[in-house]
């Protein structure tokens, strides 16, 4: 076997190691009732479908799954996903979060409708039951605290959410991401990539307390990457704009743009001009 | 020249706000004029599911009979599967297992015994989703049969009849770009195209909105009660988006916009070809129970 490939199986094995260290053999009157599945890369398709692409947006790495079964066949199913990075799972985390009310557990987590979904470090977990039953969501509870447990430490926020100052935005809101097609997801800007998202740009968007507008920061690794991207947002986005990133749209709502260094600033659907301004002036100062 | 992409702008300029919700799997400049229509069955019965998603038997062979039918304006079912079937036939029913809204198996009851009612020998039928690549019925089949339920979905808005064939190709990832726009490519393939003669979109539970990859939310399904029967799985889908997007407006009491837009159905008419996603050129039959339809 090639150096490379054996130095592969062994990486692959150590982190297969890792998060299997996570799971506890039992949890109440739930026991592991199949052994443990592994899935890097593109193997995630064969555990689910194009919804894989979510993942891989987000730079996934391997997925565990494990599933327990009680005496009645009740079942939980658990989920740890190794997305490299803090961030990256962070970045996941926030893709799916608004489903329902916080939970204590990892870094942040939410527990709705029978499934529990929190980040900790590099992990993004997911534990679900079919039905919802108290001693099952207890279960489901107590396997969380475990597996957050176990992780043991946690992971940077991404630096980019220290320019959104706290309190002005709805906090379930929040998405961190690095593609146009995870934007589009959450709000549809254009068929294409007029923004020139790619995995090394960084990605906020929110929605505005003051007005429910949506407040997009983008950064971009160069000024040159910068430039080249807010030409394009305003040939395709706003041609007809009487002054430089500020326009009415159709649904008779404003929306403002401009750049600073390597960041763009986007607010979409401000209830007035001034107010589309203002949130853009107060990113803005917070930008280094 | 670059060619130009369409914004969120375009879909306001064309529809206003309020109605952008509606649009965004459609296509953004639908025809007016009169057109030979493609007929789709919509057919709904109150007791067809109860609140335990139990289904009745009976009455799924009563639903599938009465579209068919009305589908292909004959006298009786039977006379309807026999234009569609010939006894020579080697028939692929594609349904989908996924765990939690899956192909009833109430539907792919009644699908087989209607089959093989046509003259079809039950050797030469086979029902199967993930495996038919491998299945030698599907590898040589001279005519398939789409059946599956709608659900949101959160790479492609929506799975419908059109994403039910992403089996038929060995890499799936492969028709994942852009939102899975380019689904309808798959109804070319030698392997399909041509074969289908029949789409049955499941509207029994479906579920409407989805905010994880995949884990199913029974909070966002509902009890439509419903199934949608024709020969362009284009128009079902179609049809289908448009009670999804009804049926968000009245959950969500403001405007949801089903995300990542669906656009993979407009793209299926309008780049692929393949069927009608303009509903002004869908001839939609109601039959059945009418509360609740949201469309």
């Amino acid at each position: 076997m090639a150096p490379l490939l054996i130095l592969l199986s062994f990486m692959t094995a150590m982190t297969d190691t890792t998060m299997q260290k996570f799971i506890p053999p039992s949890i109440d009157q739930w026991g592991i009732s199949e052994s443990t599945r592994f899935y890097s890369g593109d193997q995630i398709f064969n555990y689910m479908d194009g919804a894989g692409e979510v993942y891989l947006a987000y730079k996934f790495k391997d997925l565990l799954v494990q599933r327990y079964a009680s005496p009645d066949k009740s079942e939980i199913l658990v989920e740890i996903f190794n997305m490299g990075l803090p961030r990256n799972a962070f970045g996941i985390y926030t893709y799916m979060q608004g489903r329902g009310p916080r939970v204590d557990i990892g870094q942040d987590g939410e527990n709705k409708a029978g499934l529990l979904c929190f980040w900790r470090e590099k992990y993004f977990v997911c534990i679900k039951i079919e039905e919802e039953e108290k001693r099952a969501t207890a279960a489901v509870m107590e396997l969380g605290k475990h597996i957050a447990n176990m992780i043991g430490r946690d992971g940077d926020r991404p630096a980019i959410l220290r320019h959104l100052p706290e309190g002005i935005y709805l906090e379930n809101t929040l998405r961190y991401f690095y593609r146009y097609e995870i934007l589009n997801n959450h709000f549809f800007l254009a068929g294409g990539n007029i923004l020139h998202m790619n995995d090394s740009t960084e990605c906020t968007l929110v929605r505005l307390k003051q007005d429910k507008s949506y407040l997009l920061l983008v950064q971009y690794p160069n000024i040159e990457q910068t430039d080249s991207a807010y030409n394009s947002f305003m040939t395709n986005y706003m041609p007809d704009a009487p002054e430089i990133g500020v326009i009415e749209t159709e649904n008779k709502k404003w929306t403002t743009c401009t750049r600073h260094k390597n960041f763009i600033i986007v607010v979409f659907d401000a209830a007035t001009k001034s107010q589309g301004i203002i949130s853009l002036d107060t990113i803005k100062r917070r930008l280094p | 020249m670059i060619e130009r992409t369409i914004t969120r702008r375009d879909f306001l300029k064309k529809t206003g706000a309020a109605a952008f919700v509606a649009t965004a799997g459609l296509p953004l400049y639908g025809q007016q004029e009169e057109v030979k229509k493609t007929r789709v069955i919509l057919i709904r019965n109150e007791s067809v599911v109860d609140a335990n998603w139990k289904i009745d038997q009976k009455i799924i062979d009563q639903m599938m009979d009465e579209a068919m039918i009305k589908l292909f304006d004959t006298k009786t079912a039977d006379e309807a599967w026999k234009r569609i079937m010939k006894p020579t036939d080697i028939v692929g029913i594609k349904n989908n297992v996924w765990q939690y809204l899956s192909t009833p198996k109430e539907l792919e009851n009644t699908l087989k015994a209607r089959i093989m009612a046509a003259g079809v020998p039950e050797k030469n039928i086979s029902i199967d989703d993930r495996n038919i690549l491998r299945n030698p019925i599907f590898e040589k089949a001279t005519a398939l049969i789409n059946a599956r339920p709608m659900r949101a979905h959160n790479w492609c808005g929506v799975s419908g009849c059109l994403k039910n064939y992403i089996m038929f190709v060995p890499n799936p990832p492969d028709y994942h770009a852009d939102s899975c726009v380019d689904l309808g490519a798959l109804w070319k393939l030698p392997i399909v195209k041509g074969k289908t003669r029949l789409n049955v979109l499941v509207m029994l539970t479906p579920q409407f909105h989805c905010l994880s990859p995949h884990h199913f939310d029974k909070e966002y399904t509902w009890l439509y009660k419903g199934l949608l029967v024709g020969t362009d799985p284009v128009a079902l889908d179609a049809v289908g988006l448009k009670i999804f997007e009804e049926k968000r407006r009245l959950y969500f009491k403001e405007d949801t916009p089903i995300r990542p837009s669906p656009k993979h159905i407009a793209a299926a008419e309008e780049k692929h070809g393949i069927g009608v996603s303009n509903l002004n050129k869908i001839e939609l039959i109601k039959l059945g129970w009418k509360e609740g339809l949201l469309i």
